[in-house]
């Protein structure tokens, strides 16, 4: 049991993450492992459907940065370095309180993360193997060692993702330890413990449709190589 | 005894002018340097390559144009029928500089050699596919000879 699991005077349990932000999160987890193993495998055909799938994800959580919920917008969590340096401070000075949403570093880390995930995305829709037989759906808009510099790249960013979520998961295991703060738990069910002026995190449903719609068409559009 | 300086010129001109000529004459008849045989060999790999992914762009789309898909199956079967004169003894990692083939291809050469043969004779499949049968088949072939150069590159390229 966490800190933020045990009522205290003066909180409540409220909504902090919507559920489009859960489901883009819990999806991406496994397609990114799934575009790894088929990737290695050579399982091409299912690597380029995982790709399409993590791109149209990816669509829809730039979108929801501008429509979503409160704690899904990058205006409520882009913060400068200021914010993110008297952040860094007051956890230095001990007092640990809880963000109702991305904290200001969290938040930088989400920017970098989505940042890495389009350039890897995007290299790997110019993307050709070394035989000339495998490539991405934009591929034959490029030349053959563009698209091989372009496959180099996919390769160098997937180590600097893979980086990435190696701090992610530091940074949650270092909030369980040393914070006592469950951060998976919200991440699941989307609530959490604060203070009794949080409001719960509300969404528009035709939002998110018109979103996955916009996700969904991009995703297509790409994937045929605009041959529509 | 004393060697005139003009005699001296010649004792060490002479036989560097014999070795320079020498080596120039010699040189179209030898094999080429691991080096330049690396060199060669990866700029066609390139070729085919490029030319490999000419054939399957076209096929990627609605109406594959025959008109860029046969010199790309021409530029293909020519330049595998190059390759394997360039894989000189020590033009393996040993070479210097940077090569991603492996040493088993002058280790097991029979094998490297049975699949460059391969890829000489798929190769030429598709370049007579490509006058005479329809697209169905010329997706199969040029499936087929890419399944050469992939097999291949398994068993003999580093970093596939």
């Amino acid at each position: 049991m966490t800190a933020s699991d045990t009522p205290a005077p003066g909180t409540r349990l409220a909504r902090i993450w919507d559920a489009p932000i859960r489901l883009f999160h819990w999806l991406l987890l496994p397609l990114i492992a799934f575009s790894w193993w088929s990737g290695e495998r050579h399982e091409m055909e299912w690597h380029r459907l995982s790709g399409y799938a993590i791109l149209a994800l990816l669509v829809f959580r730039i979108y929801w940065g501008f429509f979503g919920g409160r704690t899904a917008r990058f205006s409520q969590f882009l913060r400068g370095p200021a914010a993110a340096l008297s952040y860094l401070r007051s956890q230095a000075s001990g007092r640990h309180v809880p963000a109702p949403g991305h904290n200001p570093i969290g938040g930088w880390s989400v920017i970098l993360m989505l940042a890495t995930l389009v350039a890897m995305v995007v290299a790997g829709l110019f993307a050709v193997d070394v035989d000339g037989l495998e490539s991405g759906p934009l591929a034959d808009y490029v030349s053959f060692d563009q698209g091989r510099l372009a496959s180099d790249i996919h390769g160098i960013v997937f180590n600097l993702l893979l980086a990435l979520i190696v701090l992610h998961v530091v940074a949650i295991l270092f909030y369980a330890v040393r914070l006592r703060q469950n951060l998976v738990g919200p991440m699941i069910h989307g609530r959490r413990r604060t203070g009794e002026q949080v409001a719960d995190v509300t969404t528009s449903p035709w939002k998110a449709l018109i979103g996955i719609a916009i996700a969904g068409t991009c995703a297509y559009a790409v994937a045929r190589g605009f041959r529509l | 005894m004393t060697i005139s300086r003009t005699t001296r010129f010649f004792l060490i001109a002479a036989p560097a002018a014999l070795l320079v000529t020498g080596t120039l004459a010699a040189a179209p008849a030898a094999a080429p340097s691991p080096q330049a045989a690396i060199a060669a060999r990866q700029a066609g790999y390139k070729k085919m390559g490029a030319a490999m992914k000419a054939i399957n762009d076209q096929l990627k789309t609605d109406a594959p144009a025959k008109a860029v898909m046969s010199p790309a199956a021409q530029t293909l079967a020519a330049t595998a029928r190059e390759q394997p004169k360039l894989f000189p003894a020590g033009s393996g990692p040993t070479a210097g500089v940077k090569t991603d083939a492996l040493p088993n291809i002058w280790t097991d050469r029979k094998t490297f050699d049975a699949q460059m043969a391969k890829l000489i004779a798929e190769s030429g499949k598709l370049v007579a596919v490509m006058n005479s049968g329809n697209i169905d088949a010329i997706r199969a072939q040029a499936k087929a000879t890419g399944g050469t150069c992939a097999a291949c590159h398994r068993q003999f390229r580093q970093d596939t």
